[in-house]
């Protein structure tokens, strides 16, 4: 159940960092966020990143916490990474049909 | 030495150099490096496959007392016939369901080595009766030492290779220096370039476990590559004993006394360390010159509470079952080498943990295979003639397919092996790994016979093929159908039988696209031909 | 036998490289694991620490040779590092 919920926060996490960078805010939003907008979101992906780690950590000890925290963190950014190339490449596929 | 009046061309930065050198340093031993990749990958579950390799042995559903288990097997070695000076027993464990254990004999018979391996069954204490085989362990120990090659030789030919491994890892990183920046404004380019981008995408997210993995691997064999600094150090093999007491919870054997003495309790033995380190958390039990007035027993800490290699034990004195000493930390160096070690095995991990150390390894080994690859879709478009492409370029190509594709085919044939194989067989164990390389030579031989394409889609469907038909064969040749294992929660057995048909789908998804890709570069490249024509007429036109 | 001169002219300076990288790197990295013993630290941790540290030595090693302007350069350094480590090296052999 840890697991599940560390894996949740870190794809959350990665999501919130993706969405606070420009290019993704032009292709997914249609134009840049407001500042403020920009500066929250980082602020929540990475504490949703730390709030995982913190939970690994007081789970099982800083060894074996800080190492779950590199698979997570390796695996959740993997699944972001591949969902917004997947559905950029989605996108350019029905723009290339129309 | 030839002074250099040739310094690079004027303008090649560091980017470029760094790029050369990671091509490389890539290609050169890429081959060797993906066989490591893949079987290290597939290592993490190397106790799972050697439990799959015996389906004689029952699966366990609960870990047996390990003091128990460790009493039942001590005696089975007093009662050994011709003596035994010295005995080591993994216990079982969540992922054993044997123990597993070497030894020395004392009686050594000329032309016999004097040292043996057995597995043993928990319940009973005596060997098991299974199937002669390697199981996991094989393609643990050709993941650092190969096969057919004295052991150092292998283990300096892996240890080459991460050397290599580090220097890509390092200049590609120079390289991509735009790889922070890149990291989630990256733009997935179509046609050619979409192997670049799955070679980066996949290095640049394992990075962490990318570098720590190929560090952690040259540590675990520190010793061997780098001797010099224990040479000047140690000239006594005292101080010599000092540091492997460093690294190792080998007690070194004293001279046995030659009076005869009853070993006293291993069972209390490992209560005691029950009693330190937790109920399934005992890993070894070692002793030296059992029977003997002299005899001393240790008892090693698992590997499940900490994520270090260390050594910690306990060391009783055989005959009274006296606690000796306690050994519980090493000096910094070498908790930082134990730490390494640890983070490169990753025995520590729990189930969850163990599947992202597999999944994020399998992308390092995709890591390595997409570069191999990349390598010569970069170089056809440059090709004067296509249909008859220079030396070096056919070379890697066809080592590509046997190496990659090839070798799923030859790791699937070595499960074949271990179903069909007849017991009775003379040195079955090593005609399953026989297999392995004839397979594997095999393919090779179809690589170069055919043409390119034809052998990667064909050898990729051979592998899909085999995968899925694995958990068949499981079904026809043994008791432990894939139904048989969910109905009774052996998910070691299940795992592996559903594991298999998603790595046959995964196969059958690389040979689809292998086959479509290269239809739709040839038309491609076409296109690209006919272009400059139009555009000499147009200019001529003009 | 331009040609030949031709060939050593642009290969040699890359085969001078690659053996400094391969051999002189090790080298520098096997001196530096021993010199680490000249450090005040007890003696089995040195050499447990020297042998650590020495695959980054090698590794940043290969990467300088192939980063500089030049062979020579490649070498200098190289030679310059060795300098350096050598008394300790040597101190404690």
């Amino acid at each position: 159940m840890i697991h599940v919920a560390t894996l949740a926060l870190c794809l959350a996490g990665f999501a919130a960092l993706a969405f606070a960078t420009r290019r993704q805010q032009r292709e997914f939003l249609g134009g840049p966020l407001q500042p403020a907008a920009t500066y929250a979101l980082r602020a929540i992906g990475t504490c949703a990143l730390l709030i995982a780690l913190g939970i690994l950590v007081a789970w099982q000890g800083w060894g074996l916490g800080l190492v779950m925290f590199s698979g997570h963190t390796s695996f959740a950014a993997g699944i972001v990474f591949c969902t917004l190339i997947g559905y950029a490449r989605r996108e350019a596929r029905t723009l290339q049909r129309r | 030495m030839k002074t250099d009046r040739n310094p690079q061309p004027a303008g090649q930065g560091i980017r470029q150099s760094m790029s050369s050198l990671h091509t490389w340093a890539g290609l050169l031993l890429g081959w060797v490096l993906y066989s490591m990749f893949l079987t290290g990958t597939v290592s993490y579950f190397k106790d799972e496959l050697s439990q799959w390799a015996r389906p004689e042995l029952a699966h366990l559903s609960q870990v047996p007392d390990q003091a128990v288990v460790a009493q039942r097997v001590a005696d089975e070695f007093s009662r050994m016939d011709g003596g035994v000076s010295q005995w080591s027993m993994r216990l079982p464990d969540a992922r054993n369901n044997s123990v597993y254990a070497f030894w020395r004999t004392s009686a050594r018979v000329p032309g016999q080595r004097g040292f043996a391996e057995a597995n043993f069954d928990p319940a009973t204490g005596h060997k098991v009766a299974s199937r002669d085989t390697l199981g996991g362990e094989f393609f643990y120990r050709y993941h650092f030492q190969f096969h057919y090659m004295p052991v150092v030789w292998g283990r300096w030919l892996a240890g080459i290779a991460a050397m290599f491994m580090l220097v890509a890892i390092i200049s590609g990183v120079i390289t991509h220096k735009k790889i922070f920046v890149d990291f989630f404004t990256f733009r997935w380019r179509k046609g050619q370039r979409s192997w670049l981008d799955a070679h980066n995408t996949l290095s640049v997210f394992g990075l962490p476990f990318h570098a720590m993995i190929t560090y952690s691997g040259l540590v675990t064999l520190m010793a061997l590559y780098m001797p010099w600094g224990e040479r000047a150090a140690f000239k006594a093999p005292a101080e010599r004993a000092q540091l492997a007491a460093e690294l190792s919870a080998f007690v070194p054997p004293g001279k046995p006394s030659g009076q005869k003495a009853p070993m006293a309790s291993v069972e209390d033995m490992v209560r005691q360390a029950q009693e330190r380190w937790g109920r399934d958390d005992v890993g070894r039990v070692n002793a030296v010159h059992p029977g003997d007035a002299a005899a001393r027993v240790v008892v090693v800490r698992g590997l499940l509470g900490r994520v270090s290699m260390s050594p910690q034990y306990m060391e009783f004195e055989g005959t009274t079952g006296k606690l000796l000493n306690v050994r519980e930390s090493v000096g910094p160096a070498a908790e930082t080498r134990g730490v390494f070690y640890a983070l490169h095995l990753g025995r520590f991990s729990d189930v969850v943990t163990r599947w992202l150390y597999f999944l994020v390894s399998a992308m390092g080994t995709a890591m390595v295979g997409t570069g191999l690859v990349m390598w010569t879709v970069k170089r056809r478009e440059k090709l004067p003639n296509p249909d008859r492409p220079y030396f070096g370029f056919r070379l890697v190509e066809r080592l590509n397919i046997a190496s990659i594709a090839g070798l799923s085919l030859a790791m699937t044939s070595f499960l074949w092996a271990n179903r069909l194989l007849p017991s009775s067989l003379d040195g079955r164990a090593n005609w399953e790994i026989h297999v392995f390389f004839i397979v594997w030579a095999l393919a090779l031989l179809h690589a170069l016979v055919r043409p390119a394409k034809a052998a990667w889609v064909e050898q990729l469907w051979a592998a899909s093929a085999l995968l899925f038909l694995l958990p068949v064969l499981n079904a026809l040749t043994t008791q432990r159908p894939l139904w048989h294992s969910l109905a009774v929660g052996d998910w070691v057995f299940a795992g592996i039988d559903i594991m298999c048909w998603v790595l046959a789908g995964f196969h059958a998804v690389l040979a689809l696209r292998t086959a479509r890709q290269q239809a739709g570069f040839r038309s491609a490249r076409k296109a690209s031909r006919r272009a400059p024509i139009a555009v000499a007429a147009g200019g001529g036109a003009e | 036998m331009s040609v030949s001169i031709h060939w050593v002219r642009t290969t040699g300076p890359l085969i001078s490289r690659i053996i400094a990288a391969l051999f002189g790197g090790y080298a520098v990295a096997a001196l530096a694991s021993v010199a680490v013993l000249a450090l005040p630290m007890s003696k089995p941790q040195a050499v447990l620490t020297g042998m650590l540290a020495s695959f980054i030595v090698y590794a940043c090693a290969v990467i300088w040779v192939f980063a500089v302007r030049s062979a020579t350069k490649a070498w200098l350094g190289l030679l310059v590092v060795a300098a350096v480590l050598l008394p300790g090296a040597w101190s404690v052999w």
